[in-house]
């Protein structure tokens, strides 16, 4: 780890019971995440991955109550002790739900509501709405109501208005739970760019494995409220026994090699996508022929 | 965003205005043929705005508790000459000249007074009518924002009970009976899942403004509400009609 890098997230045994609730939502978390990093989180369902989104952007503790011990702490800011509209300069958040999060009427007016909010003046006001829509890849859309957009649109909405807030850290709760096939994709191809060209930090939590995989380089899985795996996907994909545990929907191209190199036949690195098990298909056969 | 009539760029104060010369006007004219006028006149600015067709189901509903609202009165009113009876011979139902008259006259004044509300809602954006509001009224924010996110809900709220009326359906709950206590009760599978569905979008929407400083403290707009020449007349010639008006009716 290069150490000039100081951590961005810092999570330090933290621990949160939701109230009246005797069984810890989250139990003995530590994460530490660096600025520019790419960090898928996944696991199964009332795992804990959505409290832990919580508890980074500073909902906990100050909207949600609750017992809790531990610290966490967002680009040197200690989140029990600053409020959400200071963290929200700094992490930026996006939800399941596109319809439940969006609160203005059109595409603009939503841009400018985390804007108007934190006092920006009118002219920065507009060129950061510019900014952040071009970034997002839908200037087209500014003017349209939001509710002629479609699911994936919304979302592209949701995630360019946190960005017109310049955060450095971005955390996305299941942001395609609810998007067909390719709305996913094009949110998932998104937060790869931003990440890449931007060097935005993102936390992207997500069930569907097969769009995560191959695009984070580090795979952390919740599980019964802790982290039970914190490595690259392909190490976490090829514990058997994990991945049974936890039901992780594993891409099948990935699991068809691990079956091959469970026989015996193969023994390089466990593809994630289709265009890698492709190639790798392509030099065992080239092998097993002489 | 290209202005679609002379109404939507109207600022929302001003309409509000006309709205309130619309009631001032209504409430002194007591004879049913101005009432109906003064009803015309609304509906025609309606069309004007090139909204008549959209306001068209509020309008229906309007009417609705119109007749509801005559139905109510007619036989309570006792003065007058009969005009007919339900039930001839028994004195049971009777509907005088004046009964008549009185309802028909306080029908069309509420459907007057009520019908401008439609206007207004359909022809503003509800964010223009935050800005006005906050700007212009000094209202605070959060009320203006209440109000308008409320109004902002009503579409999603129908497509998610259509939602779930489909739902109950295919489960082979009777929502259509005949019999009017089974269909009271009917209201229970419906209304609960809409409640709850509400209460976890609104949880999500807080956690969402939250996360975009909402309630940091002073904040700014990016848009503003200014009056243009246009609103300085039509407020003008809201004031003017009215004051005319008044002064017929009372003479």
């Amino acid at each position: 780890m290069d150490p000039t890098f100081e951590p961005i997230i810092k999570v330090e045994d933290y621990t949160f019971y939701y109230p009246d609730s005797q069984v810890p939502a989250l139990a003995g978390i530590n994460l530490t995440v660096r600025p520019g990093e790419f960090l898928g989180l996944t696991g199964p369902t009332g795992a804990g991955k959505t409290t832990l989104a919580l508890a980074l952007n500073g909902i906990i503790p100050h909207f949600q109550g609750g017992r809790l011990a531990g610290r966490v702490t967002i680009a040197g800011l200690d989140t029990a002790a600053t409020p959400c509209a200071r963290l929200a300069g700094v992490i930026g958040s996006v939800f399941q739900d596109p319809e439940a999060q969006l609160v203005a009427e059109t595409v603009e007016d939503e841009l400018a509501f985390g804007l108007e909010n934190l006092a920006v003046p009118r002219e920065e006001m507009r060129a950061r709405i510019s900014a952040a829509l071009e970034m997002v890849g839908i200037t087209d859309l500014r003017h349209r109501p939001l509710r002629q957009l479609s699911g994936g649109q919304k979302q592209k909405v949701a995630i360019a208005a946190a960005i017109a807030l310049r955060p450095r850290i971005l955390v996305l709760d299941e942001p395609t739970s609810e998007l067909d096939p390719r709305g996913s994709l094009e949110i998932v191809n998104l937060l790869e760019r931003l990440n890449r060209d931007y060097g935005m930090t993102i936390l992207l939590i997500e069930q569907k494995i097969s769009l995560l995989a191959p695009r984070v380089p580090r795979l952390v899985c919740l599980h019964q409220s802790r982290i039970v795996a914190d490595a690259a996907p392909r190490q976490v994909l090829g514990q058997e026994k994990l991945v049974a545990e936890l039901g992780l929907e594993v891409p099948p191209v990935t699991d068809l090699f691990r079956l091959l190199s469970r026989a015996g036949v193969y023994h390089g690195n466990l593809p994630l996508a289709v265009d890698q098990g492709r190639r790798e298909l392509d030099r065992l056969l080239s092998h097993e022929s002489p | 965003m290209p202005a679609r009539s002379f109404l939507h760029e109207l600022n929302p104060l001003t309409k509000i205005a006309w709205s309130l010369a619309v009631i001032t006007v209504a409430f002194v004219f007591q004879q049913p043929l101005p009432l109906l006028g003064l009803w015309a006149s609304v509906l025609a600015v309606a069309l004007a705005g090139k909204v008549l067709k959209e306001i068209l189901p509020a309008i229906r509903g309007l009417l609705i508790f119109a007749a509801i609202f005559i139905l109510f009165q007619i036989f309570l009113i006792q003065e007058g000459n009969t005009v007919f009876t339900l039930l001839p011979g028994s004195g049971f139902g009777r509907v005088t000249d004046v009964g008549l008259t009185a309802c028909t006259m306080l029908a069309l004044r509420m459907l007057a007074m009520t019908s401008t509300i439609p206007v207004l809602l359909a022809t503003t954006p509800p964010k223009d009518m935050i800005v006005a509001f906050v700007e212009k009224l000094r209202v605070p924010y959060v009320y203006a924002l209440m109000l308008v996110t409320s109004l902002r809900f009503i579409p999603t709220l129908q497509e998610e009970l259509g939602l779930i009326i489909q739902a109950q359906r295919a489960r082979a709950c009777d929502l259509e009976s005949r019999n009017i206590f089974r269909r009271l009760r009917a209201i229970v599978p419906l209304a609960l899942p809409l409640l709850l569905m509400s209460v976890q979008r609104a949880r999500t929407m807080a956690i969402s403004m939250e996360t975009r400083g909402f309630g940091a403290g002073p904040r700014t707009s990016l848009r503003t509400s200014t009056f243009q020449t246009l609103d300085l007349g039509v407020i003008a010639g809201c004031l003017f009609l009215t004051a005319a008006l008044v002064i017929i009716a009372l003479r």
